[in-house]
C-alpha cells in the first residue's frame, strides 16, 4: 500500500517538487483543490484530475505569450486594469473588440506637444507613441500617453487609464500577460516591432525612476532637517520590475555633516528595525535565520565613519557593530566564530558593506541559560 | 522536356479548359494540366500569347467569360502555402517584395537534397559527395544563365544581397576607394546598399552623394548624368525601386559611369525574380540579387561580377574552400569563385535556387513581366479608386512601367492600423513600416508607409479582395474621427 502511495504522489506532484516528507503541507496549503478525500487514498486508479493552482484557474482564449510560466492572476493587476480586461473579455466578436479599443483611443485625452521629447518616445515603434509619467500628490504615479496610430492609442489608453493613480509597486509588478486576456492577438514576442510591450515597459521604467527620484528628494530634506546624518539605502530592491530593474540603486552618500554621534532613529521607509536601514534590516533577518541567536544587537555606526575614503560614493550603510550570542558558536575559535558571521554576509560584503565590529559568544560565555 | 510540343499546337491550347470551369483553380486544375498548360505557354510565344488575354479591366468576369485563366490562376495550384486561412480568412498574401513564396518544385528539390545526396562539396571523393558538388556546380552554372552571364565563375553564392554588397563594399571596396572618390547613389536605395558604403567611406575617406527624385517620384536620372564625374568610382543603383515601383536606365548609366572609368552595382533584387535580367546587355560590372525573392529559399543569394575585376579583389571572409595553400604565418587563396565562398555553403539551399530557377524559366521571364504589367496597372487603378490615397512612385503610362507594387499612404489614417487591420479583419497581408528605406521615407516626408506587391501567382482576384478589404477597414477607422 505504502509504494503505491509514493509512487502515485510523484504522480500527482511532478510539477511540485515538495519532498514527501511534508505531504502533510501539501494537503494543507491553499494553492490547490485535493482531488483526493483522504491523504493516502490512492488505491483506485490512477486518474489525473487536473491540480487546480489559482494561476490556471483563468485560461486565456490564444496564449502568444513566450514564457511558460503561467499568466499573472487577473486579480493581482491594479483595479481599473482589472476592469477593462474584463470589459474586453465580455465582447466577443474582434470587431467589436477593436471598435472597444478604438473607442478607448478616441477619448485618451491628447499629450501636450511639449511633451513629446525623445526621453518619453516608445522606441521601436513602427507607429510614434509617446508616454509621459508624473507622480501625484500621494506619490502614486499617473501616466498620459499619445500614438499617431489610432491602435496603438487604443491601447496605450488602455494602460493609462488601467495604471494611473495607482502606487508604484503595483505597476512595476504587472506583467504584460493581460494583454492575452483582451483577446486581441496582440503579441508578447519582444522585439522593436512590439509597441504595446515597449510601451508598458517604458511606463515600468519611467515610474521607477519618479520613485527614486521621489526618495531622494525626502532623503535630503529629511538629512537637512535632523542635523544628524540618515542612512538609507533606497528599498528599490522590493521594486524590481519584471526583469528591469536597471535603475534600481540610488547613490545617496552619507552625510552632510556629522552629527552628535547619534544615529537617527528615523527612517524614510518603515522598516521592521527602526533605526536600520535596509541593509541593516537583511543584516538581522539573516543572522536571526541563521544562527538562531539568543541575544542579537545590529548596530548602524556608518555615520562615524562617513567622509572617509571607503564611504565616499556608497549608499550610507557601510560600518555595523555586530553582538551576537548563539549556540552555533559552541566549540568554534574567536576567529572561525567571526568567519561564519563574514561567511553568512558574503552579498553585503560585496555589495557595499565595509566593515563589522563583531562581538560573538555563546549563550555560556554571557552566563544566560 | 518539350515532347508534347507538336500535338499542344495542333489545337489552341486553351480549349483544354472549359469555360464551364470554376474560376477557381485551387480546385480545378491539377498540377499536371497547369504545367502541361505551362509548358504548352512556353513553348512558342506568338500563338499562345494570341490566346492568352490577360485584360487590364475587371478580374473574374473578363477570365471566366472568355474561358481563360490568368498565369496566377494556372500557378497558384504550385504553391501549397497560398491554400490556408488566417484569422478567419482566406489568406491573400501581398507582400512578395519582403519575400516571395516558393513552389512545391523547389521544395522537393531540397527535401531531394537532404534525403538523397547531402554532402559536402569540393573536397569529397565518395560517390554522395560528387553528385552534391555536381548539383550545386550545376546550380550556379543555372544562375549564370539566368542572368546571361559570360561564364558560371562570375556567380558568388553569398547568404543574400545584402552579403553580396558587403563583399563588394569590403573587398573592392576598401582596395579600390581612396580619399575624395566618389560613390554615388539615389534617396530611394534599400538599406542594404547605403550601410555597407558607409561604413567603407568611413575607412577610406570616400564620399557619398545621393542623387533626389524628380516630380514623377524617380530618381532624377539627368542629375545623376550630371553627378558622374572622374571623380566618381562606383555608382550604386536599384534596377527596380522595393518603394516606388519605378525602373532606372542601367544600360545607359553603366555607360556613363564607364566613360569616367568608375564601375557600377546594380541591386537586382526587385527586378530579377520579374522581368527578364541580362548583365551582358546592360553592361553591369556588379549585380546583387536574394534567392527568397525570386521564389528561393531563404539562405542564399548571389554576386555576379564581371571575371576581370573578380580576380582582381583580395578575400571578404577568409577560412576553409577560399584558400590554396595555408601556412601558419601566411596563406594563398583560390581563384574566384571559390575565393569569395569560405566554409560549407549553403548546398541544398543553392540547389532550391536552381529548381527555382528551372520554374521560372518554365513559365518564361517575359511572360511573367508582360503578366506582372497588367496587374502592375490594375492594382495601381484599383488603389486610386480609395478616397484620399497617396500611392508613391511615377504614374504608369505608355512610357513609365512599374512594377507590381504599390506603396502608400491613406489621409489620416496610419498604414500600421491598415495593415494590423486587413489582418486580422480579412486575411491580407501587406506591409506597414519604411520597407527598408529611412532616407526615403525621410524624404517624401512620412514616417511609414503601407505596400501591397504582388507576384505571378496573385491575380486580380487578390486585388479585388485587397481592395475591397481596405476600403472598409478605411471605412471603419474613419468612423472613428
Amino acid at each position: 500500500m505504502s509504494s503505491s502511495v509514493s509512487s502515485s504522489f510523484r504522480l500527482l506532484t511532478t510539477r511540485i517538487p515538495v519532498p514527501l516528507s511534508s505531504t502533510k503541507s501539501l494537503f494543507s496549503s491553499s494553492s490547490f483543490k485535493p482531488t483526493l478525500s483522504s491523504p493516502f487514498l490512492i488505491s483506485k486508479s490512477i486518474s489525473f484530475q487536473r491540480i487546480e493552482t489559482r494561476n490556471q484557474s483563468r485560461s486565456p482564449t490564444s496564449i502568444s505569450a513566450s514564457s511558460s510560466t503561467s499568466l499573472q492572476p487577473v486579480e493581482e493587476l491594479p483595479p481599473k486594469l482589472q476592469e477593462i480586461v474584463k470589459l474586453f473579455q465580455s465582447v466577443q466578436e474582434p470587431k467589436a473588440k477593436y471598435e472597444q479599443l478604438l473607442f478607448y483611443g478616441k477619448n485618451l485625452k491628447p499629450l501636450d506637444a511639449q511633451f513629446k521629447t525623445k526621453l518619453n518616445k516608445v522606441e521601436g515603434c513602427v507607429s510614434q507613441v509617446w508616454v509621459r509619467a508624473y507622480l501625484d500628490n500621494d506619490r502614486n504615479v499617473s501616466f498620459e500617453a499619445d500614438s499617431d496610430s489610432v491602435l496603438t492609442k487604443g491601447l496605450a489608453a488602455l494602460l493609462v487609464l488601467g495604471l494611473s493613480g495607482r502606487p508604484v509597486e503595483e505597476v512595476l509588478r504587472v506583467s504584460p500577460d493581460f494583454a492575452v486576456l483582451l483577446g486581441l492577438q496582440q503579441s508578447l514576442t519582444p522585439s522593436r516591432n512590439n509597441g504595446f510591450l515597449n510601451m508598458l515597459k517604458l511606463m515600468q521604467k519611467k515610474a521607477l525612476e519618479l520613485y527614486v527620484e521621489a526618495e531622494k528628494g525626502v532623503l535630503e530634506s529629511a538629512q537637512s532637517s535632523e542635523g544628524g546624518s540618515v542612512h538609507n539605502e533606497l528599498q528599490s530592491s522590493k521594486l524590481e520590475s519584471n526583469g528591469d530593474a536597471s535603475s534600481s540603486n540610488s547613490t545617496v552618500v552619507g552625510s552632510s555633516s556629522v552629527g552628535e554621534g547619534l544615529v537617527s532613529k528615523k527612517d524614510v521607509k518603515a522598516s521592521e528595525f527602526p533605526g536600520l536601514g535596509s541593509r541593516g534590516t537583511r543584516i538581522k533577518e539573516k543572522l536571526e535565520k541563521e544562527l538562531d541567536p539568543v541575544e542579537l544587537d545590529v548596530e548602524d555606526v556608518s555615520y562615524q565613519h562617513a567622509g572617509h575614503a571607503g564611504v565616499r560614493g556608497s549608499d550610507g550603510e557601510t560600518h555595523f557593530n555586530l553582538k551576537v550570542v548563539s549556540k552555533e558558536f559552541e566549540g568554534k575559535s574567536l576567529v572561525k566564530r567571526h568567519r561564519l558571521i563574514y561567511g553568512l554576509l558574503q552579498e553585503e560584503l560585496q555589495s557595499g558593506l565595509h566593515a563589522l565590529s563583531i562581538v560573538a559568544k555563546t549563550p555560556a560565555e554571557v552566563g544566560a541559560t | 522536356m518539350m515532347m508534347m510540343e507538336g500535338v499542344a499546337l495542333k489545337f489552341p491550347p486553351l480549349k483544354l479548359f472549359n469555360p464551364n470551369f470554376p474560376t477557381s483553380p485551387a480546385t480545378t486544375v491539377t498540377p499536371s494540366l497547369a504545367r502541361f498548360a505551362l509548358r504548352s505557354f512556353s513553348s512558342s510565344s506568338s500563338s499562345c500569347s494570341a490566346s492568352l488575354p490577360i485584360s487590364a479591366t475587371a478580374g473574374k468576369e473578363a477570365d471566366s467569360a472568355l474561358g481563360t485563366l490568368s498565369l496566377g490562376h494556372l500557378t497558384r495550384p504550385d504553391f501549397p502555402i497560398l491554400h490556408q486561412e488566417v484569422n478567419g480568412s482566406k489568406l491573400v498574401y501581398l507582400d512578395n517584395a519582403a519575400t516571395s513564396q516558393k513552389p512545391h518544385q523547389v521544395l522537393k528539390a531540397l527535401q531531394s537534397y537532404y534525403a538523397g545526396y547531402n554532402s559536402n562539396v569540393h573536397r569529397g571523393i565518395h560517390y554522395l559527395s560528387a553528385k552534391a558538388t555536381d548539383q550545386y556546380e550545376l546550380a550556379r552554372k543555372k544562375v549564370a544563365d539566368f542572368i546571361n552571364a559570360e561564364e558560371s565563375q562570375e556567380i558568388v553564392f553569398t547568404r543574400n544581397a545584402t552579403e553580396a554588397i558587403n563583399l563588394v563594399a569590403y573587398s573592392w571596396g576598401i582596395s579600390n576607394l581612396k580619399p575624395g572618390d566618389e560613390v554615388l547613389l539615389t534617396v530611394a536605395e534599400h538599406h542594404s546598399a547605403i550601410v555597407p558604403w558607409q561604413l567603407v567611406a568611413q575607412r577610406t575617406g570616400a564620399v557619398l552623394r545621393f542623387v533626389d527624385l524628380d516630380e514623377n517620384e524617380v530618381p532624377e536620372v539627368e542629375k545623376l548624368r550630371e553627378s558622374i564625374s572622374r571623380k566618381t568610382k562606383l555608382v550604386v543603383v536599384h534596377h527596380v525601386s522595393n518603394v516606388l515601383a519605378s525602373f532606372l536606365p542601367i544600360k545607359h548609366i553603366a555607360r556613363w559611369v564607364h566613360d569616367v572609368g568608375g564601375k557600377i552595382l546594380v541591386d537586382a533584387c526587385q527586378s530579377v525574380p520579374h522581368i527578364v535580367v541580362d548583365v551582358q546587355e546592360l553592361d553591369a560590372d556588379f549585380l546583387v540579387a536574394s534567392s527568397h525573392k525570386m521564389c528561393g529559399p531563404t539562405g542564399i543569394g548571389f554576386l555576379y561580377a564581371k571575371s576581370d575585376i573578380l580576380s582582381a579583389m583580395p578575400p571578404f571572409l577568409g577560412g576553409g574552400e577560399m584558400i590554396s595553400d595555408v601556412f601558419l604565418d601566411h596563406s594563398t587563396y583560390a581563384d574566384p569563385p571559390s575565393r569569395f565562398e569560405a566554409g560549407t555553403p549553403a548546398i541544398g539551399e543553392a540547389i532550391g535556387l536552381g529548381a527555382a530557377i528551372d520554374y521560372l524559366q518554365g513559365i518564361g521571364m517575359q511572360k511573367i513581366h508582360d503578366y506582372e504589367t497588367e496587374l502592375a496597372n490594375y492594382l495601381y487603378e484599383s488603389l486610386s479608386t480609395i478616397p484620399n490615397v497617396r500611392i508613391y512612385g511615377p504614374r504608369p503610362s505608355e512610357k513609365v512601367k512599374r512594377a507590381a507594387l504599390c506603396s502608400f499612404n491613406v489621409e489620416d489614417v496610419h498604414p500600421t492600423d491598415l495593415a494590423t487591420l486587413l489582418d486580422q479583419q480579412h486575411g491580407v497581408a501587406i506591409r506597414s513600416g519604411h520597407h527598408c528605406a529611412q532616407p526615403l521615407h525621410r524624404y517624401l516626408g512620412v514616417n511609414a508607409s503601407a505596400r501591397a506587391s504582388l507576384h505571378f501567382y496573385n491575380t486580380k482576384d487578390d486585388v479585388d479582395d485587397f481592395i475591397n478589404a481596405l476600403s472598409e477597414t478605411v471605412s471603419f477607422l474613419n468612423s472613428f474621427k
